[in-house]
């Protein structure tokens, strides 16, 4: 039998079947205790630790913890699972924009890539990628393909069941035999004959009343006179198995990645160092690669926002008690290593004022421009794009450190004043480079050397004996001067007052052979009428040539 | 104290290709010779100085400590040769700057050579200078060194750190260096000079004699120790006018001591310039 048409739709199902404790247990120190979640007093997922100590779904909270004693327990929360589904979402739209979340099929994304089978080299191809881009986000996958949506969906759901037939959460199996899945609806409809009612979201509101039927499986089911199941379960449960059949259209709602990333994790336990704030933001910065890939662009900046204790308890206090981190990158990335580094150098030189309870990472500002081409030989070390490239990353791990006002590079700025004539700016790798090809400094010996390399910021001032000025209690010889830099009048008027200079300049040797840099005031200071507090005539050291 | 046998040196660098034992391997060292160095050097551009150095320049990969009295002695003047010739050399590559003395000034620096738009300079948290900054750890600058050296990513490192370092560190940058293509310059203040220190090269900075001079002591290099001083002329900031003046100034306290009856030798010239040396070794 011939495959199915090139334009038929190849759903690939992506189940998530302990994603519920996996996402609660991202934050958790890695203890080595079993781990359960519990909703409405009902244990509702356990670990693989958990299932060797005899916890089961369903038992009750006392009779699980009077199993296993050290048992840790924990909430499900809703949200936490659907922020953990996002981020597999995320990583599935980087393939294809047809990503569906399936309303009533648990943990499961479903993603439609018939047209791009060829572009990714094949199923097999695509699904190889796929469980890459969703390794870091550290789940359980089980995969399965088929023409129809509802049933990859019910395919993926029917193996992860079949495993351990108590639970629902049991262990992952992902048969070869669903992947690359039926190619064909009859394939599919035989498949699926012999799946359990329960699988349609009406057979499970029924099962009962279908198990009294005597009707295990679809076929069983099918086999039944239409008309009849339909007034007796109502008309969604033929309707949904027509749609997995592909007998009906499965109009779907597309998922789409939001135009700015902001995702929340909430630490169980009070942070208060920067060691399990770490793992907790490697999780959120994972879910913000996915979300990049999704955008198909590079991170540029981001915001790691700690909210502190007494965020929890009232939001009026939540401005004093956050503290925001912004992590600009001189070069836009999506290196979960760089990131992650950049985080962590950032993250150990700041102390924490209060325990942090909750993370959040925000992300808006995103590159779009195409990434830079891989090496074909990644090892030239002369190459200057990937010098670059280690150079910017150098500097932004000096950057993430230090901070931006620590890592610097000159600026000249046309000045007569010396303490005018320089500017510091935050040093980006990329005007680094950009200037290196500027930097015809000409011929050095052209250069006259009459000015110091050292500036003192602010002038020292200097004893004066016998009209000549005196540096560690040795007068100077003047031995060049003066030079008068007169200028900077029209900056009286601001801030900085006295920033006008009408000063007499001198090279001067120390006693023991050093040249210094030293000036007095052209006119004296009762004239000048600035408050210098140095007398008549004062002199003061400003430079040294190094 | 210029006295100690300097002939030894001249014995051993170039090997003397008629010595059959400077034949036999290129890792052949006598205690005699000047070592000779397996990498690469930048030669200093003072031929005075090259002769002086293992291998007869600057060593690469390595840290050279350079101990100075108090910062603006001519040091930079000292290593800017080497530093215009490797940003020369390395085009992509930054000047990188931990922890200067002062402000540098952009003008002066061009002057030197030194192209100032690749510099990058990176300074501690603790905003202490001075004094309070020898007591205090300097971890920041220290983690960046490390960090710097052993990325590779930049032309040529100046450090100034303080005298005061923990037992490791030192070692730490030594490591670290041997990922850095060129040289490495630690500059401290002379008093860490009887610590001991993993630099194979140390260098003791005098200013003088007279302006726009340096003398140069080698504490520690592979080969003999160096017991002379070495003067080196630096390019010159005076204008020669102004150096003269500077003669006659010295000629004048000379006149000045010689007056004075005194225990010390007649020869006061001289002895200004060695008193300085005297005092520091």
């Amino acid at each position: 039998m011939p495959a199915a048409s090139p334009r038929s739709p190849w759903w690939l199902a992506v189940h998530l079947p302990a994603l519920a404790l996996e996402a609660w247990a991202a934050t958790l120190p890695a203890t080595g205790e079993p781990l359960a979640l519990i909703e409405q007093h009902r244990i509702a997922a356990v670990d693989a630790r958990a299932t060797a100590a005899g916890v089961r779904v369903g038992m009750r909270r006392a009779t699980a913890l009077a199993l296993a004693p050290q048992l840790r327990l924990g909430e499900a929360d809703p949200t936490r699972e659907a922020a953990a589904l996002r981020a597999v979402v995320h990583a599935a739209l980087a393939f294809t924009p047809a990503v569906v979340l399936p309303a009533g099929q648990g943990a499961t994304v479903l993603l439609e890539a018939g047209a791009s089978l060829r572009l990714f080299g094949g199923a097999q191809a695509l699904i190889d990628r796929l469980r890459a881009a969703l390794a870091p986000l550290g789940h359980q996958l089980a995969l399965a393909a088929a023409p129809t949506a509802l049933g990859a969906a019910w395919l993926v759901r029917w193996k992860a069941r079949a495993g351990p037939p108590a639970t629902t959460t049991g262990g992952a199996t992902t048969g070869a035999d669903l992947l690359p899945g039926p190619a064909t609806l009859p394939a599919l409809r035989r498949l699926l004959g012999a799946a359990p009612c329960t699988l349609a979201t009406a057979g499970a509101l029924h099962a009962e009343a279908i198990a009294g039927l005597g009707v295990q499986t679809l076929a069983e089911l099918l086999a039944l006179p239409r008309a009849g199941l339909a007034r007796r379960f109502g008309p969604a449960l033929l309707d949904e198995i027509d749609r997995a059949f592909g007998q009906r259209p499965d109009p779907q709602t597309w998922q789409q990645a939001p135009p700015r990333f902001a995702e929340r994790i909430e630490l169980l336990a009070r942070a208060e160092h920067s060691a399990p704030l770490m793992a907790a933001a490697a999780v959120l910065l994972q879910r913000l690669l996915a979300w990049a890939a999704a955008r198909q662009a590079r991170i540029a900046a981001f915001e790691l926002v700690l909210h502190g204790e007494s965020s929890a308890r009232s939001e009026s206090a939540a401005a004093t008690a956050d503290l925001a981190l912004r992590i600009e990158l001189a070069s836009p990335s999506v290196d979960a290593g760089h990131l992650g580094l950049l985080l962590r150098e950032r993250l150990e030189r700041q102390s924490l004022l209060a325990p942090v309870l909750e993370l959040s990472l925000r992300c808006d500002a995103l590159s779009q421009a195409p990434p830079p081409s891989g090496d074909l030989f990644p090892d030239t070390a002369g190459d200057p794009a990937t010098q670059a490239a280690g150079l910017a990353r150098l500097l932004e791990r000096l950057r993430a450190r230090l901070g931006d006002d620590h890592v610097l590079r000159l600026e000249a700025v046309p000045d007569h004043r010396p303490e005018h004539a320089h500017r510091w700016r935050p040093a980006l790798a990329a005007t680094t480079s950009a200037a290196s090809a500027t930097s015809a400094s000409g011929n050095p010996a052209a250069l006259p050397l009459h000015r110091p390399v050292w500036l003192l910021e602010p002038p020292e001032p200097l004893s004066e004996r016998d009209a000549l000025p005196c540096w560690q209690g040795r007068p100077l010889r003047l031995l060049s001067g003066p030079e008068r830099i007169e200028a900077g009048w029209w900056d009286v008027g601001l801030a900085s007052a006295g920033s006008a200079v009408a000063r007499d300049y001198f090279i001067a040797e120390a006693g023991d052979g050093s040249l210094l840099w030293v000036w007095r005031h052209r006119l004296p200071a009762a004239v000048q009428g600035q408050g210098q507090g140095q007398g008549q005539g004062a002199w003061f050291l400003h430079g040294r040539f190094g | 104290m210029a006295t100690a046998a300097p002939d030894l040196r001249h014995s051993s660098d170039p090997p003397d290709p008629l010595d059959p034992l400077a034949a036999l391997h290129p890792t052949l060292w006598r205690a005699s010779q000047i070592g000779r160095v397996a990498g690469e050097v930048c030669t200093s551009g003072q031929p005075a100085l090259d002769v002086e150095l293992p291998g007869g320049g600057w060593p690469c990969r390595t840290l050279t400590e350079l101990l100075l009295p108090h910062p603006g002695i001519g040091e930079l003047r000292l290593l800017a040769p080497v530093a215009t010739a490797l940003l020369a050399a390395m085009p992509a590559r930054p000047l990188i700057w931990f922890d200067p003395p002062a402000e540098p000034c952009p003008w002066a620096l061009a002057a030197l050579g030194i192209a100032w738009q690749r510099l990058v300079v990176v300074r501690s948290r603790d905003g202490a200078r001075g004094r309070a900054r020898e007591r205090l750890p300097a971890a920041d600058v220290l983690w960046a060194l490390e960090h710097t050296l052993a990325s590779g990513q930049a032309a040529a490192v100046l450090a100034w750190l303080p005298a005061q370092l923990p037992a490791d560190a030192l070692r730490r940058l030594q490591l670290a260096a041997q990922g850095h293509p060129g040289p490495a310059f630690l500059l401290r203040d002379a008093q860490a000079r009887l610590k001991p220190s993993p630099a194979p090269l140390r260098l003791l900075l005098h200013p003088g004699p007279g302006p726009d001079a340096l003398r140069l002591q080698i504490l520690k290099r592979r080969g003999p120790p160096l017991a002379g001083t070495l003067r080196l002329r630096l390019p010159a900031v005076l204008a020669e006018s102004a150096r003269q003046r500077s003669r006659l100034f010295d000629a004048a306290a000379a006149v000045a001591r010689s007056q004075q009856p005194t225990d010390q030798p007649a020869d006061a010239a001289a002895l200004a310039q060695v008193a300085p040396v005297a005092r520091v070794a």
